[in-house]
């Protein structure tokens, strides 16, 4: 018994392994650019026992899509069920987007440059929001609890949310491109307050 | 508990508070109203033949095992020159069971809105238990809706008359009624199991939910499998539901779903909203052609 | 002066009567409750008069849908924002409109007019009450399978209906039609519907024994052809398929317009009545089943008006009359139904929408007038004149009502007027709103 758990948490770890060194990848040199091969290198693992744990590179970039959304969305809840003021929750989620955007860039770079820029790797079973649902969720959920509470003003979800992570994405893509003169972080009092001056109820 | 062998007939007095009579009309439809009326002698009701008189109940001398209430209780009001006060403490004290006929009686209702600041059900004002009959509100059956469904009362009467025990929620509604919901049954199901919402009203295509203001997911009341005059229902009928069994009836702007950043306002009942997203967008993602269009082109 | 308090009625009332050498000399009428219909309105969205408005009256609620529709329409045409309604739209309102005078009818007739006389006549036959509501369910079965339920459906929205039936449906509203009608036959008329809409005299009953026949005969045994007497002025004023609008005077018809509706405070000096009096040009009119007979000049009942003029008789035969002549009316429309047309043609978002409208339908007991204001889709003030106020108002001896002109009389005693009082079929709900 007490070795198939160890067996099972040692399988997990390996899965997250891959995850990790795909991510890293796949942003750093683009997705056709990486092959099974190198990601099975970069985790010191066989190509054969890879294939144990995704069946294709396509399944491996939607479960890294799906890992990302998953990973934003337990963050956004948590600030969403926190006891914070709509302006305070802004302001946490830009702390933590950019937070993650300095230390584990490779997630915002994959959402950015694979996700968004190779559509027909994600065609069949990423329809529309399915794999960043945890995400898009939590946004709404966000909204919601800013519009009921009187903080903000209702209006069409999608203008709204674009106005929020496109904002967030174009700043991450400067920095990225080491356009921004100032360290991210001194940019998120200000993005945060143009945020909330522009969902608010006037 | 009536014994079957007793042959008596159950006594039945119907008054009314603040209403319109449209309890009293929707019973008139029930399909079985003669066996159920041969079961009961009637000796008071609005509208048909009562075995007392206008006198004898007014002046307090007649007794019910069942006294049924229709209308939303007023302290001023006067029946006949008589207190509802009086009328509800007396036929009340001595009844076995008493029913609230319809929303009114059961919460307040529309007629709330005539006089909030006295107007109540028998027991509760909305859900707060501060009616008239509160110190008696284990004999009070609370058959809500905006009128009340001739068959709730027909089960609900039927149920007294058998000597069966009526389970009920906690605002006193009987659950083998009113734990479903509206939607259950409702013929727009698939729209909202794919989130393809009704375009506009005047079609039996698309879901209700979305825009039209359908309260069918957050309403208790069975009228989707026991059919409104036996043949129909408000969504059926291509109306939404008003949520009119719910002590929050009536709401406002009731033909429009209020949504914030276009996320409904209410989610179905013990769904968490985070779930209900989740599942819609989901549901949403997929373009099922067959429910696009209208399901029969001219 | 002696108190009768009128209750099993539509709603409660009370008949205050001066009596000399036991005769009706004057009699006052007070309705007591009063509910605020009208300011719960105001304030609210347009759209959600259409939910309340039918919650005036658990038995004519319909009429009120109706009237409040057409008052919406009213106003977007108001705004220049002119709605149009498809035939088949037009026709399904009608159709609904008429399944609930049928309904109320068959109530009136079996669980009040009937009863009444035959305690007035002291027949001892049986009655049968429950037959007036199982005709009145077959009738609200056939209006459901549109409106989706009766009472209270709010189906009706500006620019049309939200039912969007198929033949399915249409065959089915058939079928209880087509069931109530042979009820009609078989339980009260004891002949064919079209044998009954030939006649045109009261000798016609005579061949039959069934209880339209013991209605007739009845209200002769109890002198209702010789008392009951109103001013010989009815109005009408709700435009259909099966009336038009008109002010009948005697038997002359003159045109009519809405715009000449007032009310005015009852007159009721022994208890507060919450009742305002209609009026047409400051003056009282009698409406319902009988004025609907003389603006669309029925055989039969302008017969028993030259005989017997504006008696309680002739006013419960143009009742009794007008059950047929819907049915007929609602079996026609039924059957020749056009379902291609649209349900509904969504006119502009109500709240782009300020503006005044006036809707007028004729409900089972006469006109019924909703008159709305609204800014930007919120109603500012709303008014509602029901039949009731124009038939059971109260005045001065001077200046009487049709139900106090009727009551009244040196032949009439105080039994008597208690029935006259219903021949007007009573809704005090709608009354004081």
């Amino acid at each position: 018994m007490k070795v198939v758990v160890l067996a099972r948490r040692l399988k997990a770890e390996r899965k997250e392994n891959i995850i990790s060194a795909a991510l890293s990848l796949f942003s750093k040199e683009g997705f056709h650019a990486t092959t099974i091969p190198d990601i099975a290198e970069k985790v010191g693992m066989s190509v054969g026992n890879f294939y144990n744990y995704f069946s294709s590179k396509e399944t491996l970039a939607k479960e890294l899509i799906l890992y990302i959304s998953t990973y934003l969305g337990d963050r956004i809840k948590a600030i969403n069920e926190g006891p914070l003021t709509t302006e305070e929750k802004i302001a946490a989620i830009v702390t933590m987007y950019f937070k993650i955007a300095e230390e584990r860039p490779e997630m915002i770079e994959y959402f950015l440059r694979i996700y968004l820029s190779n559509r027909e790797v994600f065609r069949d079973g990423c329809e529309g929001i399915i794999c960043v649902s945890s995400f898009v969720t939590e946004m709404m959920i966000f909204f919601d609890d800013g519009v009921s509470s009187g903080d903000l003003r209702d209006q069409d979800f999608f203008s709204a949310f674009g106005l929020f992570m496109g904002y967030l994405g174009g700043m991450v893509f400067l920095f990225g491109e080491k356009i921004l003169p100032e360290p991210l972080n001194t940019y998120e009092a200000p993005i945060s307050d143009n945020i909330y001056n522009a969902l608010r109820v006037i | 508990m009536r014994s079957e062998s007793s042959k008596q007939k159950l006594r039945l007095i119907w008054l009314q508070g603040v209403t319109c009579n449209g309890n009293t009309h929707s019973f008139l439809n029930l399909s079985y109203l003669p066996q159920l009326l041969s079961r009961y002698e009637i000796v008071y009701h609005p509208s048909l033949p009562s075995s007392s008189t206008q006198d004898k109940i007014y002046t307090l001398k007649e007794a019910c095992d069942v006294f049924v209430f229709e209308g939303a209780y007023d302290p001023l009001m006067r029946r006949c020159d008589v207190l509802l006060s009086d009328l509800l403490e007396h036929y009340g004290t001595q009844a076995d069971f008493i029913i609230s006929a319809g929303s009114c009686a059961s919460f307040g209702g529309m007629f709330k809105a005539s006089a909030p600041e006295r107007n109540s059900g028998l027991i509760f004002d909305g859900t707060e238990q501060i009616g008239p009959l509160r110190p008696i509100y284990e004999k009070v059956i609370n058959l809500s809706g905006c009128p009340i469904h001739p068959e709730w009362l027909g089960y609900t009467l039927s149920m007294i008359a058998d000597g069966h025990k009526i389970q009920t929620d906690e605002l006193h509604r009987p659950l083998e009624l009113y734990s479903d919901l509206a939607h259950h049954g409702c013929t727009r199901n698939e729209y909202f199991e794919w989130k393809v919402d009704s375009k506009q009203f005047g079609v039996k295509e698309g879901c209700l939910y979305y825009a039209q203001g359908c309260r069918g997911p957050m309403t208790h009341a069975s009228c989707n499998h026991i059919l409104w005059n036996e043949v129909s229902s408000k969504t059926r009928s291509g109306s939404p539901c008003f949520g009119c069994t719910e002590p929050d009836f009536p709401r406002r702007d009731l033909f429009v779903t209020k949504t914030n950043m276009s996320i409904p306002a209410d989610v179905p009942l013990g769904i968490s909203k985070r779930a209900y997203l989740t599942m819609a967008g989901v549901a949403k993602t997929f373009k099922i052609k067959r429910l696009e269009g209208r399901l029969i082109d001219d | 002066m002696t108190r009768e308090l009128i209750d099993q009625i539509e709603g409660e009332a009370s008949i205050f009567f001066d009596m000399k050498e036991e005769k009706v000399d004057f009699a006052t009428i007070a309705f007591p409750h009063f509910r605020g219909m009208e300011s719960i309105l105001e304030g609210k969205p347009a759209m959600d008069a259409l939910v309340i408005t039918p919650r005036v009256c658990g038995i004519c609620g319909h009429a009120h849908l109706m009237a409040s529709a057409r008052a919406l329409e009213a106003a977007y045409a108001d705004a220049n924002e002119a709605v149009t309604l498809t035939p088949k739209a037009e026709a399904i309102r009608e159709l609904t409109l008429i399944l609930e005078m049928i309904q109320n009818h068959f109530k009136w007739i079996y669980l009040v007019i009937m009863p009444e006389l035959a305690r007035l006549t002291g027949s001892e036959a049986p009655l049968t009450p429950l037959k007036g509501a199982f005709a009145a369910s077959l009738a609200t079965k056939a209006l459901a399978g549109f409106a989706g339920q009766w009472p209270h459906s709010s189906y009706m929205l500006p620019g049309g209906v939200t039912c969007d039936i198929t033949h399915l449906e249409r065959i089915k509203a058939e079928g209880h039609i087509d069931e109530l009608i042979s009820f009609f036959e078989k339980e009260s008329l004891g002949t064919t519907l079209d044998e009954f809409l030939t006649f045109e005299s009261c000798r016609d009953f005579n061949a039959y024994d069934s209880d339209i026949s013991r209605i007739e005969s009845g209200l002769i045994q109890a002198n209702m052809h010789q008392i009951g007497f109103a001013s010989d002025q009815f109005i009408v004023l709700g435009d259909h398929a099966f009336t038009h609008p008109a002010k009948v005077l005697k038997t002359r018809q003159y045109p009519v317009h809405e715009k000449h509706v007032s009310t005015v405070a009852s007159y009721s000096p022994s208890q507060k009545s919450y009742a305002r009096n209609a009026q047409y040009k400051g003056k009282y009119f009698e409406t319902g089943p009988f004025s609907r007979a003389m603006s669309t000049n029925v055989p039969l009942i302008k017969n028993m008006h030259r005989r017997f003029k504006d008696s309680a008789y002739s006013r419960v035969m143009a009742r009794v009359f007008e059950t047929g002549i819907l049915l007929e009316r609602a079996k026609e429309m039924v059957g020749s139904l056009t379902l291609s047309d649209d349900s509904l043609i969504v006119p502009r978002d109500i709240r782009k929408i300020s503006g005044k409208g006036v809707g007028i339908v004729e409900a089972p007991r006469g006109p019924l007038i909703h008159r709305v204001e609204m800014r930007e889709g919120i109603i500012m003030d709303y008014e509602i004149i029901t039949p009731t106020q124009w038939n059971i108002g109260s005045s001065i001896k001077e200046d009487p009502t049709p139900a106090q002109l009727a009551m009244m009389g040196k032949n009439t005693s105080k039994q008597e007027a208690l029935f006259i009082f219903r021949t007007f079929d009573v809704c005090s709900v709608c009354t004081t709103h």
